[in-house]
């Protein structure tokens, strides 16, 4: 028996020149039509904080904010977050400091290996740019998407209530 | 503080008990590299790009069993950007190395779907997945065996396992392989005897339970970034020790250990997976030694299911003698544990192989035991140790037994554990435990959960299609530290006052790299901000356990310990002129040195370090001692978790779990609970979704992603309560045993319990998917 497989050998190459605004600097990049933003952003951005875990959209290691909304960076095409505010972990800090989120998860150990907290932060973060009063739950559903094996769920989202208490105050 | 002799488990003279209250110990400090973490600029091996830098790709055998006839490459060859291609024809009996025995790099005979059969390097990843479409491979397919109970039998198929039946193994079977079966025959503990016992029961229960196959599911992806200048190999690894993948590529690649530097600064989950080089990095080195180039290789999410060593999976039957008033008088076990095609069994060989059945062998006070435990080769995936090695199916089965046993003689279930409670680690000779607090767990865990509402909640339940349930759990953990108790650590104080612990560990999450320093700056008397640490590299450490097996606090604490007290003893040689004062009368704490009779007699650390020459470094070194026989160690632990089960979905929702862990003292207190909470997690999804599954008509592994093979995210979890159970144990640091692995010991076994609780029938086999709780309910209404 012989096994072989050819179907990926003759997919077109197509490039295209785009600009993409990541955390308010726009950058000038070349693509595959195929690449990912996931890709883009860790191999030719070197915005490596934006992890790849599953690359089908079902750990959220690489979720990063599209015009606010947290997004699977690994199954929305480059080209397709053309002209959107995208928003990485890179982008949280202001000015060097923290993000209240940022100190949160440090000051309530939420995290262990770390792998997936930049999407855990982003994903905290969309839902306190809009909700200012989550409540446990909220949190919970906000990053159910978001996978960590460690463990450390119970923690992020104390770390994420704390967040958003810091929020609210303007600390 | 103990007024005995010293008994920490180090090399020579241990130093003497602290012999003050603890500024640095029991602090709840955050991780060292927390700032890293959350802003993104931690660089995992995937997040490392150097110049010229090639990728790499594995072809994998899309066949459970076969024969690799030919391997035609010269179609991939003649891609622009191929740098190299390996195959079984260019690199004729090449090894990789796990826990330093020999696995076929590309075998002639592939055993599991997805072992290698050939390893692309190219200048773009894209031309390395081309490559891998263009390989023409020729396999002969041959018939293929996935259950151990087939596999077992004398005309099943023979697996061909990957690292030759553990012959050169570190403890080599006593046997030889006799059909599928490892070593011939089963492992076997035993104690007194088995016929009088089952003689003098008033009742003899037996049953079978089974767990399913379960994968570590770490959320980074194997990878790794290999660079061979010409000289040295230098590998920036994902796996959870340093030192030992530099002796086992080394030995693969026919290099001298000081040829080869492993890096693994951050590392993106393991849970034992990863405890030492994996099978990939060989290939990412060799690649690179082959074109003078550096080479990344990171796993897709499918391999990574099919490619790493899961857990063993399998059954355990078990048959208990008891008399009426609960007491325990024969047990009888006989566990057969699917290994797949090979792996950590042909390792640790027998020795490993008890761990299986000693979780239930150990646990409970019977005089009359006999456990035997069976390893199986089977066309899948080879296997290897996962967060409580085969506790899992070990713990499920004793103690969902238990509950059974309990049942049948009308006892609560909390009563008839602590009527057949064990005191000693050695129940024939008497040995006891170091200390054993597992009561005292139990009694927490009860509490917590409202253990006294169980009978209520029966009642309550009665004619609602919403049932609750509460149940528990126990589990022990022994052998704290692990062969070869190898661990050593050095503190390096310098005369600007820095003080440097080099330690060889990986952290893999747990805060080591935090705790580590903790314990140094404890027994030096310094603040923790006073202390760096080295980790996590092969250059500038000493050789360290990997972090798996719970073993880094356990086995490099002592070490540590040591080496701090060593070099504070040499800067008290200094203080002492200073102050003028005897060195056996000095003592220091927050960074200043002090005169124990006259405590208003001090000078500072740094002040102290200044009388050092520019050059002059003291040196403190610490090497852990093995475990002596006596007495036995081992850390224990109780769970118990309330559950509502709807009758009419099946659907399982888990309320509430407790958790009380008993290790010891805690150095950290909020990093050991919070290894409880990922435990609870872990074990949450371990009792109602986790499950591998194999084809039965393919053996290829069908649920290779994280939409399929189930995980707990936050929606699935319960209120959590964990508790530390400290007690004081000199044989460690500080009496700190370590509780990073056994958390999830216990958690499923705690929920089936409560499961059957609510619903009045037993279920034998994991996950506890609606399917098997619907099916458990229709067989009760039909009896």
């Amino acid at each position: 028996m012989r096994a072989r497989n050819n179907s990926l050998i003759s997919r077109p190459e197509c490039h295209k020149k785009l600009s993409l605004n990541v955390n308010k600097t726009l950058y000038e990049v070349e693509v595959a039509a195929h690449h990912t933003l996931a890709e883009v952003l860790r191999e030719q951005l070197g915005l490596t904080g934006t992890k790849i875990g599953c690359n089908r959209a079902e750990c959220g290691s690489c979720t990063v904010l599209l015009d606010g909304q947290p997004v699977y960076s690994c199954t929305i095409l480059a080209v397709e977050a053309a002209r959107k505010n995208i928003t990485t972990i890179e982008g949280l800090k202001v000015h060097g400091k923290l993000h209240p989120i940022q100190e949160a998860f440090i000051a309530n150990d939420a995290l262990q290996c770390g792998y997936c907290i930049p999407g855990m932060i982003l994903s905290v973060k969309a839902l306190l740019d809009v909700n200012q009063n989550p409540t446990a739950e909220d949190v919970k559903h906000a990053i159910a998407g978001n996978y960590c094996r460690c463990g450390s769920q119970p923690n992020i989202v104390v770390a994420a209530l704390a967040a958003a208490k810091m929020m609210k105050e303007g600390r | 503080m103990s007024e005995e002799a010293p008994r920490l488990l180090v090399t020579g003279t241990p130093p003497p008990p602290l012999g003050r209250e603890f500024t640095v110990i029991g602090r709840p400090f955050h991780r060292r590299e927390s700032y890293e973490k959350v802003t993104g600029e931690a660089k995992y091996a995937g997040d490392i790009k150097l110049p010229g830098m090639l990728y790499a790709k594995i072809l994998r055998s899309p066949h459970a069993h076969a024969k690799v006839v030919k391997v035609d490459v010269s179609k991939a060859e003649a891609l622009p950007g191929i740098k190299a291609i390996l195959t079984k024809d260019n690199t004729p009996g090449w090894c990789t190395y796990w826990y330093m025995i020999p696995q076929k790099a590309f075998p002639e005979i592939v055993t599991y779907q997805g072992q290698e059969v050939a390893a692309i390097a190219a200048e773009e990843i894209e031309t390395a997945q081309k490559a891998l479409e263009l390989i023409d491979v020729e396999y002969e397919v041959l018939p293929f065996i996935i259950d151990p109970k087939e596999a077992m039998k004398d005309d099943a198929p023979l697996v061909d396992n990957m690292d030759g039946d553990g012959v050169g193994a570190l403890f080599p079977p006593s046997g030889t392989r006799r059909g599928n079966i490892y070593g011939g025959s089963p492992t076997v503990l035993k104690r007194g005897d088995g016929e009088k016992g089952f003689r003098e029961a008033d009742l003899v229960i037996e049953e079978e339970f089974s767990t399913p196959p379960q994968h570590h599911a770490t959320v980074q992806t194997r990878t790794c970034v290999a660079y061979w200048d010409g000289e040295k190999l230098t590998v920036w690894e994902s796996c959870q020790g340093v030192w030992q993948p530099k002796e086992q590529l080394a030995r693969s690649l026919g290099l001298h250990p000081d040829q080869v530097r492993v890096i693994v600064r951050y590392q993106g989950g393991g849970f034992g997976s990863k405890a030492g080089a994996q099978r990939f990095s060989h290939y990412a080195s060799k690649l690179s030694i082959v074109t003078g180039r550096p080479v990344r290789l990171e796993l897709t999410r499918a391999e990574e299911f099919v490619s790493h060593p899961r857990r063993q999976v399998g059954s355990f039957y078990i048959k208990t003698g008891v008399k009426r008033d609960g007491t325990l008088t024969a047990m009888f076990g006989r566990a057969i544990f699917n290994i797949g095609s090979g792996g950590l069994f042909s390792a640790f060989g027998k020795e490993f192989m008890g761990i299986g059945i000693g979780k239930a062998f150990y646990l409970y006070k019977c005089p009359n035991a006999y456990f035997e435990q069976y390893g199986v080769y089977t066309h899948t995936q080879y296997t290897g140790p996962m967060r409580s090695p085969q506790e899992i199916l070990a713990v499920f089965a004793v103690e969902s037994h238990m509950d059974r046993i309990a049942a049948e003689l009308k006892m609560d279930p909390y009563k008839f554990r602590l009527k057949n409670y064990s005191e000693y680690g050695d129940q024939e000779k008497k040995i006891p435990y170091s200390r054993k607090s597992l009561d005292k767990c139990m009694e927490l865990v009860t509490q917590a959960i409202g253990w006294e509402r169980r009978n209520e909640l029966r009642k309550l339940n009665e004619g609602s299609t919403r049932k609750k349930g509460i149940g528990m759990a126990d589990f022990i953990y022994y052998g704290v530290g692990l062969y070869p108790y190898h661990a050593e650590a050095e503190v390096f104080i310098k005369s600007d006052g820095s003080i440097i612990l080099h330690a060889g560990i990986v952290d893999i999450g747990t805060g080591s790299a935090t705790i580590l320093p903790m314990i140094a700056a404890e027994e030096l008397g310094v603040n923790l901000e006073d202390v760096n640490i080295i980790y996590g590299d092969t250059e500038s450490t000493r050789y360290a356990p990997a972090s798996n097996a719970a073993r880094v606090t356990a086995e490099m604490g002592p070490a540590v310990l040591q080496a701090a007290a060593e070099a504070r003893e040499k800067l008290f040689a200094r203080a002492a002129q200073l102050l003028h004062a005897k060195v056996e009368d000095l003592q220091s704490k927050n960074g200043v040195i002090y005169a124990k009779t006259e405590p208003s007699r001090t000078i500072s650390f740094k002040d102290t370090c200044k009388t050092l020459g520019p050059d002059e470094i003291i040196v403190g070194r610490g090497s852990r001692a093995p475990n002596p026989d006596k007495p036995k160690f081992a850390t224990f632990g109780s769970q118990a978790a309330e559950v509502e089960v709807d009758t009419e979905t099946g659907e399982v929702r888990i309320l509430k779990i407790a958790l009380a862990f008993d290790f010891g003292r805690a150095i950290n207190p909020n990093f050991c609970i919070q290894q409880s909470h990922g435990g609870v997690v872990m074990g949450v999804a371990c009792a109602l979704f986790e499950e591998g599954i194999n084809d039965r008509k393919t053996g290829v592994l069908l649920n290779a992603n994280f939409g399929q093979y189930r995980t707990a995210s936050a929606l699935d979890l319960p209120e959590i309560v964990a508790f530390n159970v400290e007690a004081e144990d000199p044989y460690f640091a500080y009496s700190a045993k370590g509780g990073g692995e056994s958390s999830n010991a216990s958690t499923h076994a705690a929920i089936r319990n409560a499961v059957c609780h609510a619903l009045g029938v037993w279920i034998y086999e994991l996950p506890l998917t609606p399917d098997k709780i619907l099916n458990a309910l229709a067989k009760k209404t039909s009896d």
